[in-house]
């Protein structure tokens, strides 16, 4: 008994003394006062010195949580249990959330670096106006290939030269219904947000002619799968590529002219902020032309930040790759929201596909 | 049991090879200077200063054993008088039960009870927190004690009672001294397994994190998405240091009661 009781005991001192540490470690660091902030963004997907920084400039405290999909983020904003006051969602999470009504619209004038913004991206169709979102980073649906693996001929300056009978098992693509039925419906010049059956089922047929080429349909294992050569050619986003391209220098990656889809990352301040004003003033300094530079520089996608473009590397901001010429731009689409119906059809062509592997 | 045939020892050696391999695998990476996991460069302990520099990734580890021994506790408290109840059941049918409920919450998925917690909380209004994980982990870990605690019981001979009723014992008397003595190993495991399943419990916690409190489970999900960062096999590597530390403890402790129970039972 005594013993029982001599452990608990210690178990008790230990919690204490861990209690105390995780409080002062926490402390440090909080100017105090000014109120705090919970930020839900992704994982690793701000650089961690912005937000000393922002703490230090405001006083403002920032507690960071990360989540890893738009629906897991989706679930805990919705349950409500929990204060956060600025989120990053994707485009198509954004409309989602409106037509939930989990946001709150933005006060334009607490956010003068929104003229920071290069104005291509603003006044989108999920959301007109920007009533609601801002965009944080941006990219497109494209190809990462290691030009050592494949024929020189074949450049994916066209999504054409995705059926090459060379590349004979040798695609991953995407797991993901809308990516993969898009880049058919773009390969045959059609809008990757069609809502006519006997297009889409076109599109189902062309990709069915894919088949022998298609190794694969995964998720984030294609990154390792590239990196180490162990596959030539990916269908993939354009940040996963930058990823790739990061840690891998043999690999290339195009984006083909007949177009493809645009994809938004997004401040939005849900519902249950409690501290509006403070979301503002965090949205606010992450637009800032110097912050949004070191920003981009350490996550490593595409900024929307105009002003902070002309502050980074030459080499970075034109890299046609990544920071796609007019021309191109020219042919990317945004996704739309297609509706239940629609979005049910997407998938279940998506999955006659995949079952025709 | 000295001397195992060979193909005993050989089977053991492979299973224990196929168990440990992927961890010091992970290990021997956190000291590679290169940044991925591809070859090795040389040798480098700047991933570890990188956790012990990120003041977030520090006290979410923190709060992560935190929790592990305050819900190991709290839930081996629990556990243990839920199996004293259970034992000291007259019906039969009504301990059967009791005993069958236990054991479907110990083989219900994960995932349910996260989202059944996740749904309740926000019903009675509790925020997620540091509070919300809690009480989840003592939940799920009661269970697994009162299993562990109940062979003890079941094994104990009740004329040991009696006995002790006979030289006069009042009901606490037997139970400070008779029961909780004899079951005690059983409840050191119990403890410690909790703290095992508190430690690496991933599905529940998920749901029922928020609020800036997170457990490191959690966060090397999310950190993964982008690709494991060799921070991540750092923090392993001192999650590994930290068990193994625990494991000693409790061998330490084992081999302290096993001497203490035999002094108990000459003073019975």
């Amino acid at each position: 008994m005594k013993s029982l009781i001599q452990s608990a005991i210690a178990v008790i001192v230990v919690c204490a003394l861990l209690f105390y540490t995780a409080e002062t470690l926490e402390s440090t660091g909080s100017a105090g006062g000014a109120g705090v902030i919970t930020v839900y963004n992704w994982g690793e997907y701000i650089d961690p010195d912005l937000i000393k920084q922002f703490t230090e400039e405001t006083g403002i405290k920032v507690i960071y949580e990360t989540f890893d999909s738009n629906e897991a983020m989706l679930v805990k904003i919705q349950q409500g249990g929990s204060n956060y006051d600025v989120a990053v969602p994707s485009e198509y999470m954004v409309e989602i959330m409106k037509e939930y009504d989990l946001l709150i619209p933005l006060d334009h004038e607490k956010l003068p670096n929104l003229a920071n913004i290069d104005p291509y991206f603003l006044d989108q169709p999920f959301d007109p106006g920007n009533e609601y979102s801002v965009p944080y980073f941006w990219g497109t649906v494209g190809i990462v290939y290691n030009p050592n693996m494949i024929p020189e001929h074949l450049t994916f300056e066209t999504w054409q030269d995705l059926w090459d009978p060379a590349l004979r098992d040798k695609v991953f693509l995407v797991d993901g219904a809308r990516e993969v039925m898009g880049m058919a419906l773009n390969s045959l010049g059609y809008s990757l947000n069609t809502k006519d059956d006997a297009i889409l089922r076109q599109a189902t047929d062309r990709l069915i002619e894919l088949a022998p080429n298609v190794k694969g349909v995964i998720g984030d294992e294609i990154t390792p799968l590239m990196v180490n050569n162990e596959a030539a050619v990916a269908l993939t986003f354009s940040g996963q590529a930058a990823d790739m391209m990061w840690e891998n220098e043999e690999l290339e990656f195009s984006v083909p002219e007949e177009g493809s889809n645009l994809w938004f990352d997004n401040f939005v301040i849900p519902k249950t902020a409690s501290n509006i004003d403070g979301a503002h003033a965090f949205i606010n300094f992450m637009l800032d032309a110097e912050v949004s530079a070191q920003n981009t520089d350490y996550v490593g996608y595409s900024t929307p930040n105009a002003a902070a473009m002309e502050l980074l590397d030459e080499e970075v901001v034109t890299d046609e790759r990544f920071y796609p010429p007019e021309e191109i731009r020219e042919h990317l689409e945004v996704y739309e929201n297609l509706g239940l119906e629609w979005t049910g059809k997407y998938s279940e062509y998506f999955l006659k596909f995949k079952m025709a592997l | 049991m000295n001397r195992l045939p060979m193909t005993a020892r050989i089977y053991l050696a492979i299973v224990f090879i196929i168990l440990y391999v992927p961890i010091f695998y992970l290990i021997f990476y956190s000291f590679n200077s290169g940044g991925t996991m591809n070859h090795f460069e040389s040798f480098t302990w700047e991933h570890y200063a990188a956790v012990f520099e990120d003041t977030r990734l520090i006290v979410i580890l923190i709060n992560t054993v935190l929790i592990a021994l305050l819900s190991s506790l709290l839930a081996t408290i629990l556990g243990t008088m839920g199996a004293l109840g259970i034992v000291s059941l007259k019906n039969k049918k009504l301990r059967n039960t009791l005993l069958s409920l236990n054991n479907v919450l110990i083989v219900s998925p994960d995932v349910v009870i996260g989202a059944s917690f996740l749904i309740l909380f926000t019903i009675i209004g509790v925020r997620l927190g540091f509070a919300s994980v809690l009480i989840s982990h003592i939940a799920f870990s009661v269970p697994i004690v009162v299993l562990m605690v109940l062979p003890k019981l079941m094994e104990m001979n009740s004329s040991l009672i009696d006995a002790a009723h006979d030289l006069g014992a009042t009901k606490r008397d037997v139970l400070t001294r008779v029961i909780l003595p004899y079951i005690k190993p059983g409840i050191f495991a119990g403890f410690f397994l909790a703290l095992t399943y508190s430690l690496d419990d991933f599905a529940v916690t998920f749901f029922v994190t928020g609020n800036g409190f997170s457990t490191l489970s959690v966060e090397i999900y999310s950190m993964a998405r982008t690709g494991i960062t060799l921070t991540v096999n750092a923090i392993s590597g001192i999650v590994f240091v930290i068990t193994l530390l625990v494991v000693i403890g409790y061998h330490i402790i084992l081999r302290r009661s096993s001497k203490d129970s035999s002094n108990v039972e000459v003073r019975v």
